[in-house]
């Protein structure tokens, strides 16, 4: 049986309840209803009368190429943009964490995340004007005598602006891990006679792990889910899976099959998230953290 | 190390540095810039930011942003502190569940979410409404109340409340006196990045605003889809500079950009989950 020492029940413990009772109807239900809503065989507003049920979504799903073909697309786009932010944030990160004084650390980090603090439609509007026609790059090149055109509505304007949103994060992240890596570890394997090569592998690399891993999730699962961005600068061939799903209320209003495919895309997206969990708790006893 | 190496690596960092900042510097230049469509010659005005505060659709907007994310902040900051004195009581597994379903919300593209939430409340029968917009974006910014009072209650000594309750005050009265102090600087940072996220959720907004109500993000998503907006230039510029006194603010307060998104680097914290 349990132990026997049980532990007695707290009443402070029952602050928790208007926050279970919200993350219940505001989390765990609208996902029950993106279920529900899958099998319905028509809209539903407010005030109308229940609709039947129907397989049609699911049918149309199965059949859609379009979807499957973005989804495929949507998943490329977050790795490039993952890939692009970590092989960006790294030497950045080391820089801040172990070249930089310490005092200046705190200051850098700062500046590194104040675009938090804007907006995210701010810096993509920021980011626009910058790669506009007879925006300020265009110019410059222009008076340098090369002729550019610009990248703005093309699937390269895309990954440009989601990596100069999601990049502080990945920063941030991959920060955190290097800090916490001893100095000493560092000196010690160089006393050992391990190269720098040799001591990343073998040291630095192993211990940013779970700094890497939660920089992947929180810019990849975003980033596959978005629909602002490539709206706005993916031009007509820009379209990502959020797209679709986005287009399916506001240009069709077709609610059952939006929720099929919002569906789909969460469970891919908690299939990515079971993955890095898992990886993040194994790199983690490995280092010998907490797990 | 060697001096070649570290030169390298700070080159990337101020790439990086610049990659980020270039934009935003771009964009105050621009809002003093004459010339229409962010281009050439510079020729420097106020004019843009008197057509903001005189014709501009976007100080309204603004306006009703800030209000409704007042509204949503102060909502999160009291039960997110609830919940976080709440779960110091709980068993460690409790806790520890309860905090990863919190911070659902953080990692689920918001697309996903507005949407559930919109097809909830048209389940019910509410559809697009204050309510649901303000209930929508309530769950979304409350895990980064919980976050940082958390962080707050494990750096704190318990032992001050103990001695209060065993000298006779009332739970409410070692609430209020003994627990807040302690952790006030995670209420109000917590608060303050709750009013931040609300301020900027664009895709809830879009979703589950009433029909034609028109909040900051919302316009000007509408407005960038038709290109250039001077007066948007203005208001970033004005934007810029309150995120730079909320990071100032933030600093004077003792939090690093870390501590502020639940990433500890040191190794203290994180015990006692």
């Amino acid at each position: 049986m349990d132990k026997k020492v049980k532990r007695t029940f707290n009443p402070v413990s029952l602050w928790t309840l208007p926050s279970a009772g919200l993350l219940l109807c505001l989390t765990i239900l609208p996902l029950v209803m993106l279920l529900i809503f899958s099998f319905m065989n028509r809209n539903l507003f407010p005030g109308q009368a229940w609709p039947g049920w129907t397989l049609d979504n699911l049918t149309r799903l199965m059949q859609s190429k379009t979807f499957w073909v973005l989804l495929a697309k949507s998943l490329g786009i977050g790795t490039e943009v993952t890939v692009i932010c970590i092989v960006a944030s790294y030497p950045a990160a080391w820089a801040i964490a172990k070249i930089v004084k310490p005092r200046s650390r705190s200051i850098l980090m700062m500046v590194v995340i104040l675009p938090f603090f804007t907006s995210q439609l701010l810096l993509i509007y920021a980011m626009m004007n910058l790669v506009q026609s007879g925006g300020i790059i265009l110019t410059a090149l222009q008076a340098l005598g090369i002729e550019g055109k610009s990248i703005l509505y093309t699937n390269g304007a895309t990954v440009l602006i989601l990596v100069y949103e999601y990049l502080p994060y990945m920063i941030l992240c991959l920060y955190s891990s290097l800090e916490s890596i001893s100095d000493n570890l560092i000196h010690a394997s160089h006393i050992l006679g391990a190269n720098r090569a040799e001591t990343f592998i073998n040291i630095v690399f192993p211990m940013s792990v779970p700094g890497l891993l939660s920089g992947i999730l929180l810019v990849f699962v975003p980033v596959v889910g978005s629909f602002v961005e490539p709206g706005l600068v993916g031009g007509s061939n820009g379209m990502m899976v959020g797209s679709v799903i986005n287009s399916q209320y506001k240009d069709n209003m077709n609610m059952g099959y939006g929720a099929i495919l919002s569906c789909v895309l969460l469970i891919v997206l908690c299939l990515i998230i079971a993955c890095v969990s898992f990886a993040t708790k194994r790199a983690q006893r490995k280092i010998g953290g907490e797990v | 190390m060697s001096k070649g190496f570290n030169r390298v690596m700070m080159v990337c960092l101020w790439l990086v540095l610049a990659f980020v900042y270039i934009p935003i510097v771009a964009i105050i230049g621009m809002s003093f810039n004459d010339t229409p469509y962010g281009m050439f010659p510079y020729i420097f005005t106020t004019r843009w930011y008197t057509t903001l505060f005189t014709t501009s659709n976007l100080p309204g907007a603004c306006w009703l942003s800030l209000k409704f994310s007042l509204l949503v902040a102060v909502s999160a900051v009291v039960i997110g502190t609830l919940t976080s004195y709440g779960l110091q009581a709980c068993s460690p597994r409790v806790a520890k569940r309860m905090n990863s379903l919190i911070q659902m919300p953080i990692i689920i593209p918001w697309l996903v979410t507005s949407i559930s939430i919109l097809l909830l409340a048209t389940f019910v029968g509410a559809g697009r409404s204050y309510p649901t917009m303000y209930l929508g974006n309530l769950i979304v910014v409350l895990p980064y109340v919980v976050l940082l009072v958390n962080a707050r209650f494990q750096e704190m000594d318990r032992t001050p409340e103990a001695a209060a309750r065993l000298l006779g005050a009332s739970p409410a009265r070692v609430f209020w006196d003994v627990t807040m102090p302690g952790i006030l600087p995670g209420v109000l940072a917590g608060g303050i990045m709750a009013l931040i996220v609300c301020f900027n959720s664009f895709a809830l907004q879009y979703y589950l605003a009433p029909v034609a109500v028109q909040t900051l993000p919302v316009t000007v998503f509408t407005r960038i889809k038709s290109g250039y907006q001077a007066d948007l230039n203005a208001l970033s510029a004005i934007i810029i500079l309150v995120a730079i006194i909320i990071v100032v603010l933030f600093s004077r307060m003792g939090y690093s950009a870390g501590s502020l998104f639940g990433m500890s680097s040191g190794s203290k914290a994180k015990k006692g989950e």
